[in-house]
Order: C-alpha cells, then structure tokens, then sequence
C-alpha cells in the first residue's frame, strides 16, 4: 500500500470559527503505524483526532481517509458511515462523555449494536475483552460510579469491541496508576502487534517510547512542529521543555541548589 | 475565578451523573414488574390513550378511576409508591400557583360565591364553579404527567426512543424531546447548586443585586458548558455508530397479556368517549 490511510493537507479547524485550534497541519498515516502526539495542553490534540475520527471537519485544507475525502455529507450515506466507524474507533480523553449506557454491559456493546454487528460475534468479543481487561465484577455497574481508571478500561473496552483497524486514543493513561498504565499500554502494543493502527496523544512521556515508531509535537501554535523517531524527540531537552513537557527540576542539597531538566521517562 | 470555574465544573459533572441516574438509569424499567413485563408499544399506546382521555375528560370521577388505576399500575410495576408521588407532584406546585389558584375566583370563573374575604378593601370571592374548575385541571394535569412518568420509568431510554419512531414521529423532534428532558433536570440541578453557592460564599445574608450578580453570571456559563458537554455525549454516540436510529439488544415479542391489556385498554377509550359526549 502507497498511499497512507489519513493524509492531511494543511489543514485547519477553529471552533464555531473563532477559536483557532489547529493551524495548518500536514500529516500522513500509513497502515499499521504507530504514531505518538505529544503537546502541552490546549496544542489542539484532541481535535486532531475528532477530525480523524470524522466528527468535525477541517475549516480549510483536506482530509482524506482511505483514499476519500472526509466531508460531513459523505457521512449522510448510512452504509459509508457504517463502515468508516467500524474501521475507525476513537476514545474520548474523558471517559465521563464517552460513557451514557445505564450499565457497563450496554455501554460496551453500543457501538457493534450500532454498527449491525452479528450478536454472536459480539458476546464472544465481549467475553474476551472482559477477560484482558478485568473488568467481569463492573459489567452490571452503572460507569458513572466508577473510578476513573475503571471508566478508562470501560471506554477502551467499548471502543475496542469494535475491532477498528485505526485506533485512536486521546490521553489514554491520565490520570492512571502505573500498574494500570501497565496494562493498557500492553494491551495497545498487543492490539498493534494484531495489525491495528495506532495513533495515540499523551503528554506521558513514559510511554512515548512503546507506543510510538514517530512521534509529532505539537506546538502551543497548534501546529506539528517536530516530528522524528521517539528517541530522538526524547532526547532534545530544548525542544521538550519549549513545549512544557519537561519542567525544570530544582533539588536543594545540604548547602547547594543545583538545577537540572527533569525527563518523565523514568520512575524514581 | 478559579474557585468559581471549580464550582461550575463541580455542578457541571454532578448534574450529569445526576441525570444519567436519573434518565439513563434504567433500574426500574429492569425489575421484573407488570408494565415492564409489555411489548413496549402496546404499553405506549394504551398509555397515550389513557393521557387523552384524561385531557378530554369532563368528569371528575373519570379522572380519579385513571389516577387510581395509574397508582395500581405503579404498585404493580414495582414501582415505591412514595418515590412515583414524590416524582409526578413535583411539578405541581408551580401549574397550582398560576394556574389553578387564579381559577378559584370569580374574575376568572364566574359563579355561585362560596367564600368571600377582603384584602385591603378590595372583595375576593370563591366561586364552586370556580373550585371544581380549578380541581378538575389540576387532576388532570397530575394524572396525565403520572401517566407519562409511568411510562418512562418502565421503559428504557433507548427503547422508548426507539417507539416514539415507530409511531412516526421524526427524528429530530424525538431528539429535541430527549434534549429538553435532560435540560430540565440540569436546570433543576443548577438552581440548587447556585443556591448552595451563593450561601457558601456569602453567607445566608447577602444583598439582592450581588446574589443575582453571581447567578446570572453562573447560568450563562452554564449553559455554555452544558451544551458543549451535550455537543460531546453526541459525538461519543456518533463516533460508535450512532446514526439517529437506536437499536437494542432483545426485542419483545407481543404475547396474550399485550393483547389482553390492549382489548382492556380500548373498552376504556370507548366507554369514556360514550359517557363524556353522548350520553349528556
Ligand atoms: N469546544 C470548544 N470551543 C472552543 N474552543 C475549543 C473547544 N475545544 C477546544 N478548544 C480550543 O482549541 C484548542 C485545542 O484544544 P484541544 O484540541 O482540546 O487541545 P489538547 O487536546 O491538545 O489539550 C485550545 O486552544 C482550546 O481552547
Ligand atoms: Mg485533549
């Protein structure tokens, strides 16, 4: 395959018109990528990916998805609308949104319910999500009574049910303990290693790493400002600490105050 | 600032958990009772049938007979009978104050005078037509919305939006009518919050105009956010599918009961519609 799945052509989106949220991206995703976005907060992350997601369109420039151009009226036509959700799946950087369903079992299945999938199929997706995720004791649950790491599984589960060949993740790991990052950063690369696409924003540089073969920063400009391998981006503490991903560390010893740059990547 | 974008985030995420317990939370229409047990468009249509009745009823006696068999049904359905009451007079207070009580005068409804008084020199007089009048309105609209609550609350969200479509009703105005539900309840939700707010910080005296200062600064944000907030649930839903229509996951099959509460339910269209214009 030449041609990338997403090919973005300066592309830029403001909300209601006025405010500006991405200014002129160019960006192009092959099959089976794994790509990291990386941005301080309001760089305009998110709304990359609702774009990708085909929920809003660019004010200015294209999107072309599997080789169509994404515009809204495209979505009218049920069966091309159908068929881009299942390809496409997107988890929402606040769980609190993405979950509506009165129990946990509803919300998961709410989208292949949606998306006319085969009953069958969908209990047997259902068992084995719950088995990787853990999540058998929450399925009676209402989501809006659990914790946040919990909401997180759930939404990934209810996305992932899917078996989107894209999948995009907004934040997955906020505001998560390390254990449970642990498992949801494995289970990515697992659904990567499967043959899914992975394009995943975060500001947990942690996981850059793993989850990236090319990382994009994304400026406060809200554009791409770098990009390159996760290595190389991990490693230009200029560039990082320009984009509020790394803060200045200053320790107090005994008599001496000394400063240095302080990269999240690993525990201590 | 700060401490007041926290309290509309607050008040904000509250109000929506509180109206996915409340809307989305179908625990009632799960339990295993007597209208919950009907295929869900026969229980909306004899429930609609027994809403028109009532509204075009000129009898009390018809209306209490409904109001009572809608509190049966309620009983039947598992439903607590202090938390139905609690959810369908809520409202009333407010159609008993500008409505109803203005009715009870002979301004308004002229007639026989049963009390009079004087309030500072001017004569009010109550009128039996005027009584009768105001109590007629007012169990009608108390039986009409038991009806309605019945109904939704032994119907999940998506079945019943599922069945106002069938009766084809378009799919904007099923959407506007989920909308405004939620909007209520988030109204509802602010106003306590507001209260709370402005006694938290100022005390439980404050003067009038910096009170309202504060609340007609919150509203206005709050409804922003509120909107943003519902802009996003739908892009959620559409982001998994969504298209408008909702699917669910069993259907129900209409049984004897369904037929026998239909054949019920339409005796009593009849019988009302002959005892309300003919037999007069
Ligand atoms: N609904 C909205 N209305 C107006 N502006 C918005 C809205 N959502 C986001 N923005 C603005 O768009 C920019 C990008 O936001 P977002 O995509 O959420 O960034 P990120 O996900 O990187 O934190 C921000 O400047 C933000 O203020
Ligand atoms: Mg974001």
């Amino acid at each position: 395959m030449n041609n990338g799945i997403f090919e973005l052509k300066n592309v830029h989106f403001a909300y209601l018109g006025k405010f500006p949220a991405l200014c002129g991206i160019d960006f192009t995703v092959y099959q089976q990528d794994k790509i990291a976005l990386i941005g301080a907060n309001g760089s305009g992350k998110s709304t990359l990916l609702h774009l990708l997601d085909g929920l809003i369109f660019p004010g200015k420039g294209t999107i072309r998805a599997f080789g169509r151009e994404l515009k809204e009226d495209l979505f009218n036509d049920i069966s091309y609308s159908r068929d881009f959700r299942k390809r496409v799946g997107l988890v929402f950087q606040n769980p609190e949104v993405q979950l509506f369903c009165p129990t946990v079992k509803e919300d998961i299945v709410f989208g292949p319910l949606q998306l006319g999938m085969d009953k069958a199929i969908i209990t047997e997706r259902l068992e084995r999500l719950i088995c990787v995720l853990d999540i058998k004791d929450l399925l009676e649950r209402p989501p809006h009574q659990l914790s946040i790491g919990e909401k997180r599984k759930v939404a990934i589960a209810s996305t992932l049910i899917i078996d989107p060949e894209v999948l995009l993740l907004d934040e997955p790991t906020a505001g998560l303990d390390p254990l449970t990052t642990r498992h949801i950063v494995d289970l990515l690369i697992q659904e990567h290693k499967s043959g899914k696409t992975l394009i995943v924003s975060t500001h947990d540089l942690h996981i850059v790493e793993e989850l990236a073969d090319t990382v994009y920063v994304v400026s406060q400009e809200k554009r791409i400002v770098k990009s390159g391998k996760p290595q190389a981006i991990l490693a230009d503490f200029q560039l990082l600490q320009a984009h509020n991903l790394i803060h200045i560390h200053r320790h107090s010893h005994e008599d001496t105050t000394h400063a240095h740059p302080h990269l999240h990547t690993e525990h201590h | 600032m700060k401490r007041a974008n926290n309290f509309i985030e607050r008040s904000l995420m509250g109000a929506l958990s509180f109206l996915k317990e409340s809307i989305f939370a179908d625990e009632l229409a799960a339990r295993p009772g007597f209208l919950q047990s009907l295929d869900p468009h026969v229980k909306a249509i004899t429930m609609f049938s027994f809403i028109i009745i009532v509204l075009f009823a000129k009898s009390m006696l018809l209306v209490m007979y409904l109001y009572v068999q809608c509190l049966l049904l309620a009983l039947c359905s598992k439903i607590r009978l202090g938390f139905f009451l609690k959810r369908t007079w809520i409202f009333m207070p407010l159609f008993a104050l500008f409505i109803a009580v203005p009715a009870i005068f002979s301004v308004f409804t002229p007639g026989e005078p049963l009390f009079r008084f004087q309030v500072s020199g001017i004569a009010f007089i109550i009128t039996r037509q005027g009584i009768s009048g105001a109590g007629l309105f007012v169990s009608r609209v108390i039986t009409s919305v038991s009806y309605a609550t019945l109904l939704s609350l032994t119907t999940k969200h998506f079945v019943l939006l599922k069945v106002l479509r069938v009766f084809k009703i378009p799919q904007v105005f099923v959407m506007v009518i989920g909308m405004c539900y939620r909007y209520i309840y988030l109204f509802m939700e602010i106003v306590e919050n507001t209260y709370l707010a402005i006694k938290s910080r100022a005390g439980v005296i404050i003067r009038y105009r910096h009170g309202q200062h504060i609340v007609a600064w919150n509203i206005a944000q709050l409804w922003q956010r509120s909107y943003q907030l519902n802009e996003d649930v739908y892009s959620a839903m559409r982001s998994r599918g969504y298209s408008g229509e909702p699917v669910i996951l069993n259907g129900v099959k209409t049984g004897k009961r369904d037929w026998f509460w239909l054949c019920y339910a339409l005796t009593l269209v009849i019988g009302a519609v002959y005892f309300t214009y003919w037999r007069r």
